[in-house]
């Protein structure tokens, strides 16, 4: 503790490789229970009004404010100063590019949704009437573990993958597509499993597990990646076993 | 702005700033690459020179490293919940200690070492 403060360096400045980017380093009193949120809030509004962050619910919600603490990508809001030490970094998400200061353009994380179709294409059934499908379903047990994501980018950031290759789809747009192929209702899971199934899709995932590590919410994008690799595999087998039988040339 | 057209560019493979949160799954999965490198090193050298005790030791702690890991990846690929990852990590780690030991120290006559 310097004078009874903690030290926050902070990262600044435009885009990353923008010559005014620095570390810039604020001291703060601590208050009981004071998050990382409220000190980018009391930074700004006693010490640099021009400090560049984003939050919106403040209570661990809605993920606006995640950002990387000491390296490990976290919600400012829900992360407690009293576990970090005197010295803490504040950086923003990593494999985004940046807008300025904390705040990060999530446009590479909303396009992996899009790719991997995130939205439901029902059947006609599932269409015309309710669904009947049990919790206790097979579908259902293998689905909600992975319904939670509120899409805060913070397993997008702790990906090594997504650091080497910026075209991978992410563990977040993975998790999403694995809870619309298991779903019986819904239409279009050929076509996502075959999206998901290229190169840069799940084959790109090496297995880190740093986004089940890193999830606030506890889901495990990594066992739906798994889960979506074991689906590929078989289908693919499946249709080279028919592509021999039918005495076509395998994949024809 | 040009970076918010689209994804920055991939950066080469040595970057190391591109490797994210150090967890212990992702360490799991460093020294199984690594293992793997130092095996490639080392194992020629045993081949031509079996009876080098200390080659010896260190390729089946590598071996057994290596293979440990190696299991890891195969169960979660086959079914076992990454969720629990951590715990298999620790469970494979103190039964490749049991099986080093078992196989360097309580066969030592074998291995002539120590």
């Amino acid at each position: 503790m310097v004078g009874g403060g903690v030290i926050f360096r902070v990262r600044r400045g435009g885009e990353a490789g923008d010559p005014q980017e620095r570390y810039q380093t604020y001291a703060i009193t601590p208050r009981p229970r004071m998050t990382v949120l409220d000190v980018l809030t009391s930074i700004q509004s006693e010490q640099d009004a021009s400090l560049v962050f984003r939050y919106s619910c403040r209570v661990g919600m809605c993920g606006t404010c995640a950002l990387r603490v000491n390296g490990r990508p976290r919600w400012a809001c829900r992360t407690l100063i009293t576990e970090l030490g005197e010295s803490v970094t504040l950086e923003p998400l990593a494999n985004f590019p940046i807008i300025r200061d904390l705040a990060v353009d999530m446009t590479p994380f909303s396009d992996g949704l899009k790719r991997v179709r995130a939205w439901a294409e029902p059947t006609e059934a599932a269409a015309s009437a309710p669904a009947r499908i049990p919790p206790s379903s097979r579908e259902r047990v293998r689905i909600d573990p992975h319904i939670e994501c509120i899409t805060c980018g913070i397993c997008y950031s702790a990906c090594s993958m997504l650091g080497h290759d910026p075209a991978f789809l992410g563990p977040a747009a993975l998790n999403r597509a694995y809870t619309l192929v298991c779903d019986s209702r819904d239409a279009a899971s050929a076509e996502r499993l075959a999206e998901v199934s290229g190169e840069q899709g799940i084959w790109r995932c090496h297995s880190q597990f740093n986004c089940t590590e890193a999830c606030p919410k506890g889901i495990s994008p990594a066992t739906a990646i798994q889960g979506l690799k074991r689906q590929a595999a078989a289908s693919g087998a499946k249709s080279f076993v028919s592509s021999i039988i039918g005495g076509r040339a395998p994949g024809a | 702005m040009a970076s918010l057209s689209g994804p920055p560019a991939r950066p080469p493979f040595w970057n190391l700033s591109a490797w994210r949160a150090m967890y212990p799954g992702m360490w799991a999965w460093v020294i199984q690459r690594l293992s793997a490198v130092v095996l490639l090193v080392i194992f020629p050298f045993h081949v031509l020179n079996p009876y080098n005790k200390w080659l010896r030791i260190a390729v089946l702690a590598l071996v057994i490293l290596h293979g440990m890991h190696g299991l890891k990846v195969i169960f979660t690929d086959f079914g076992f919940p990454a969720r629990h990852q951590r715990k298999l990590l620790w469970v494979l780690t103190a039964l490749g200690a049991a099986a080093f030991f078992w196989l360097a120290y309580l066969r030592k006559a074998f291995w002539g070492f120590f």
